[in-house]
């Protein structure tokens, strides 16, 4: 890159680097907390000065020194005069030593295994997880989620304070560790991939795209770990779902459903790149559940029509999944393929066997999902019925808005029949 | 996800708290607003004016029309409200039950459509 270099290019790059330098740093000095501060700090110095001045030869070095200083300034200011000339020594010394291959892969992933250290609450492990290894500003993250500055800044700050108080270490957990740990980290960055893809379009440079960004991240820990089938099977998953997302909402930002979306607007880039990844991983026997969703996501995205799509596979598949990682959304999925398959009916059987699980009796995807069988078996009353009971739980705006359209739709068509019965 | 926390009164029973009572319950409510603002939990909370201070807005033939109400039907109305953000439904019902007030009286916990549909 030279000349004047672009706004985003610079953006990428530092977001790329941004863990690679952090994980030097934190390997170098400890303190987590400061050196991620600091790293911040060399970014927000990087975004006004490159622009203008270019971007340098080494940015990574570049990142490395003016984040060093940063943080020196930091000790200095903490402690004493005496302590001074220590930190003095410390920065003195290069930064940049030989080191061993694949050493800034070892303190990416080490960083990773750290924002998602089993001491955080959720909330915490993914804003501390897209500001240090996706390196977004609080600000972005604040955004991203709807809330004000202040609560992200705070809920970082708790998150630093949590691995502080951990005691947890900056290393690479143990052989015996890591399987539950990877677990965690997967969680994580699916649940950043749902958060951005539930959410409305951001409206701006300000608010990141937190799908994209899931995808990014999850891409680069396929790159650190390519023998790994289940972080393969996420990436997989995250593409096949992607795929679909602009047929997924209207022009008005209404919901579409799977069954009446423009299949033409699907993705054919993201769909064969999950494909190809999950047909790779799939045979090695290393099956894992992240591969199941992804395997299913594949035959939606593969079929022409809802009518055309393979539900007898779907139905093996999410019997599978039932089997790696059963609960209770497994089991309604799987009713639904079950009706697929063997007619409304048999899935509506095995709704109201789910009925008497408390975890999914008052939940609004239950009746969404009974709603949407009886109308398959021309019960109208009892679909309008349903999706306005669904309506009434769902905490999502346009979920709401678009069961309660349904419900009007169908109830439009029987005018003149019990139309007052079925209000609220 | 996003809850808000409501509690009622009016200004009768605020007026009837005995001399020292009022003090010390807006310093507890103080700590419990600290307390969530530090877990980044709590997003805003917020006490409204008097009843008599609230107006009606209308429109009438394009040009606003600002009128005394509303008279309200009901002996306590809206006192405050606090806006949270938290991991579940468990998690508000647990820090609407550390709430000061809650030892008295009922607080309302509602929870607010997210912008967005919900994953599939």
């Amino acid at each position: 890159m030279t000349g004047a270099p672009d706004a985003q290019d610079i953006g990428e790059l530092l977001r790329e680097l941004a863990p690679e330098v952090l994980g030097a740093l934190v390997r170098r000095y400890g303190r987590f907390g400061a050196c991620e501060d600091a790293v911040q700090e060399a970014m927000l110095e990087a975004v006004t000065s490159w622009p203008a001045r270019g971007v340098p030869g080494s940015p990574k070095g570049w990142l490395l020194t003016v984040a060093s200083r940063r943080l020196i300034d930091e000790v200095r200011s903490e402690h004493a005069r005496r302590r001074r000339e220590q930190a003095d020594a410390a920065a003195a010394a290069p930064l940049e030593q030989p080191q061993q291959p694949g050493a800034d892969h070892d303190d990416s992933l080490t960083l990773l295994f750290l924002c998602c250290h089993p001491a955080l609450s959720g909330p915490s492990q993914i804003a501390l997880t897209l500001r240090a290894v996706g390196g977004l500003g609080t600000a972005q993250i604040a955004a991203a989620f709807l809330v004000p500055e202040a609560t992200m800044a705070q809920r970082i700050s708790r998150a630093k304070e949590a691995i502080r108080a951990s005691g947890a270490r900056f290393e690479m957990p143990g052989p015996d560790e890591r399987p539950a740990r990877l677990a965690i980290v997967l969680h994580v960055l699916y649940l950043i991939f749902n958060e951005g893809y539930t959410a409305t379009a951001g409206t701006g440079l300000t608010t990141p795209e937190l799908s994209g960004e899931a995808i990014r991240l999850t891409r680069w820990l396929h790159r650190l770990l390519p023998a790994d089938a289940e972080v393969a099977g996420l990436l997989a998953l995250m593409l096949l779902t992607d795929a679909r997302r602009a047929a997924r909402t209207g022009p008005d930002g209404s919901l579409v459903p799977l069954g009446e979306q423009d299949r033409s607007t699907w993705d054919a880039g993201k769909i064969a790149e999950g494909v190809a990844l999950v047909s790779a991983v799939l045979p090695a026997g290393q099956v894992g559940p992240y591969q199941v969703q992804a395997a299913i996501a594949a035959v939606h995205d593969e079929a022409k029509s809802v009518g055309t799509t393979d539900w007898p596979q779907i139905l093996g598949l999410y019997d599978l999944l039932g089997q790696l990682a059963p609960g209770p959304m497994v089991s309604l999925n799987r009713a639904v393929a079950v009706a697929m398959v063997a007619g409304p009916e048999a899935g509506l059987d095995l709704l109201r066997e789910l009925e008497s699980d408390r975890r999914l009796a008052g939940h609004h995807r239950l009746h969404a999902a009974r709603a949407h069988l009886l109308e398959m078996s021309g019960d109208v009353p009892g679909a309008v019925a349903s999706y306005r009971e669904a309506a009434r739980r769902t905490t999502s705006l346009p979920e709401r808005r678009y069961l309660t359209g349904r419900a009007a739709g169908l109830a439009g068509q029987k005018t003149g029949q019990k139309k007052g019965s079925a209000a609220m | 996800m996003k809850y808000l926390l409501m509690i009622y009164g009016n200004q009768e029973k605020w007026e009837s708290m005995a001399g020292g009572a009022w003090p010390e319950a807006i310093a507890r409510q103080e700590a419990f607003n600290a307390k969530y603002r530090q877990t980044g939990e709590l997003l805003g909370s917020y006490g409204l004016a008097d009843a008599a201070q609230a107006k009606l807005v209308r429109r009438v033939k394009g040009l606003p029309a600002v009128t005394d109400g509303p008279y309200l039907e009901t002996k306590e109305y809206l006192a405050s409200f606090w806006l949270l953000d938290c991991a579940s439904q468990e998690r508000a019902e647990q820090i609407a039950a550390d709430m000061p007030f809650a030892d008295g009286e009922p607080v309302e916990l509602w929870p607010i459509l997210h912008e967005s549909a919900a994953d599939q």
